[in-house]
């Protein structure tokens, strides 16, 4: 790494660790009188100290929006060098693309493109993910015949016969009742808390200048 | 266009949608790819739509409005963070110039870190603190047993579940059968009947759309 390079590093390091210390300060801290005592200035305090994290905010807001116009530019580029080179499954991209924005700007506030075209295909592909979970559950008793994979596959029939309206199957909604007020809610509790926890200890790094898309 | 115009078109692509059940036929499997494709292109559309019409748009307007100001700071304010923001974006697409990297790469920076400040602050507030609060919270002394038990079963799988997350919980033991080793089977069991539950929790949204979509393929065709 030359000097110029470590001068932007440590410049973006910088700018990164100010601008994020702002933000979670005023995200933190901004709109909660009550943490800035009963005067009669708390609620301007709480006021002044949610303003750089909301006008941070705004900033992000703007740029991430014009960052995806520029992913959505980037992927028809990419496609139309596709469809020169021959590739015509592209066009078809392409021409639904045109297509759904030509319908945007004819049809204004016609919704039927969104009904007829993007919610049956969205439904049609969350439906086939039934299918692939379904075959999914069989074969893990295949590949991994543990007691772990035993106990998920026992579980996963337990909760789904359990969904089922049938009196005959009572003492086994019952259990599946069970599973899901106690050791379910227990289970998720700590994958929440991992995540969270996770979440904070990335967030921290970033905000440290540890994370390597800002040191270039 | 006429409604049985759209229904049909609807048909046909939950059809092309299913073909992927009949695998690597010949003709069949251009169906898949086709529909999948026209799903990118109206997504990426709507989400142009979106993004133009209900963020940029309305800052704009706003930036134009001298009369209205979003903060306590005045329009001018409004404006200067709208530029700033169109600026902003307009060098990221400078990254690939090497020689403008530490501006590139600041920028970057902020944007990363303001992300990263959202997530902490959203896991802070909205999971850790409610979840742990919710975790540590005890029934009333004068609640029945069952749910006194209940709570505590909770909080004491929640604790061992967690444990089976941490490092020393794996490496400490060696494979002995000491209370570490107890505490971390008991925590995986819980973890695996979480996703299990979740598992066949996706399954039965996965039916229910599925089932609406072969009463709509019947309903149409007859």
């Amino acid at each position: 790494m030359n000097r110029r390079s470590r001068v932007g590093a440590s410049l973006a390091t910088i700018t990164g660790f100010l601008v994020g210390i702002t933000a979670v300060l005023s995200l933190l801290l901004g709109d909660n009188p009550a943490l800035f005592g009963d005067g009669a200035g708390a609620d301007a305090l709480a006021q002044n100290f949610a303003l750089p994290g909301a006008v941070l905010l705004r900033l992000l807001v703007i740029v991430l929006a014009l960052s995806i116009v520029f992913g959505i530019a980037n992927l028809l580029i990419l496609h139309t060098r596709r469809v020169v080179s021959g590739r015509l499954m592209s066009g078809v991209l392409l021409a639904s693309f045109a297509g759904t924005i030509g319908w945007h700007i004819t049809q204004r506030g016609d919704l039927s493109l969104l009904e007829t075209i993007q919610l049956p295909i969205e439904s049609a592909l969350a439906a086939l993910l039934c299918v692939t979970l379904v075959a999914g559950g069989a074969r893990i008793l295949t590949r991994r015949s543990d007691i772990w994979g035993i106990l998920f596959v026992l579980v996963v029939v337990v909760v789904l016969l359990g969904s089922l309206p049938l009196p005959e199957l009572a003492p086994i909604a019952a259990l599946s009742d069970w599973l899901l007020r106690i050791p379910v809610q227990a289970g998720a509790r700590a994958i929440l808390l991992g995540i969270a926890l996770g979440s904070i200890v990335v967030g921290v790094r970033a905000l440290l200048g540890q994370d390597r898309s800002l040191r270039g | 266009m006429p409604e049985n115009t759209l229904a049909l078109i609807s048909f046909v692509l939950t059809l092309m949608v299913f073909s992927y059940l009949l695998g690597d036929l010949p003709l069949i499997r251009h169906l898949y790819r086709i529909a999948v494709y026209i799903f990118i292109g109206t997504s990426a559309a709507f989400t142009l739509i979106v993004g133009y019409e209900s963020l940029l748009l309305p800052f704009w307007e706003d930036v134009q409005n001298p009369a209205t100001s979003w903060t306590a700071l005045g329009a001018q304010a409004d404006q200067l963070i709208f530029f700033t923001g169109l600026l902003f974006a307009a060098l990221l697409l400078l990254k690939p110039v090497a020689r403008l990297g530490w501006l590139t790469n600041s920028i970057l920076a902020v944007v990363v870190v303001m992300g990263a400040a959202v997530g902490v602050v959203g896991a802070l507030r909205g999971t850790l603190l409610p979840l742990l609060e919710a975790t540590a919270r005890l029934p009333a002394l004068d609640a029945d047993l069952g749910s006194l038990l209940e709570s505590l079963l909770v909080l004491l799988g929640t604790l061992t579940a967690l444990f089976s997350f941490h490092y020393q919980a794996t490496a400490s033991d060696g494979g002995g059968y000491g209370l570490g080793k107890v505490f971390r089977t008991i925590g995986k069991a819980l973890i695996v009947t979480a996703l299990g539950a979740i598992y066949a929790s996706t399954i039965l949204s996965s039916l229910t759309i599925l089932t609406e979509r072969i009463a709509f393929l019947f309903q149409y065709g007859a």
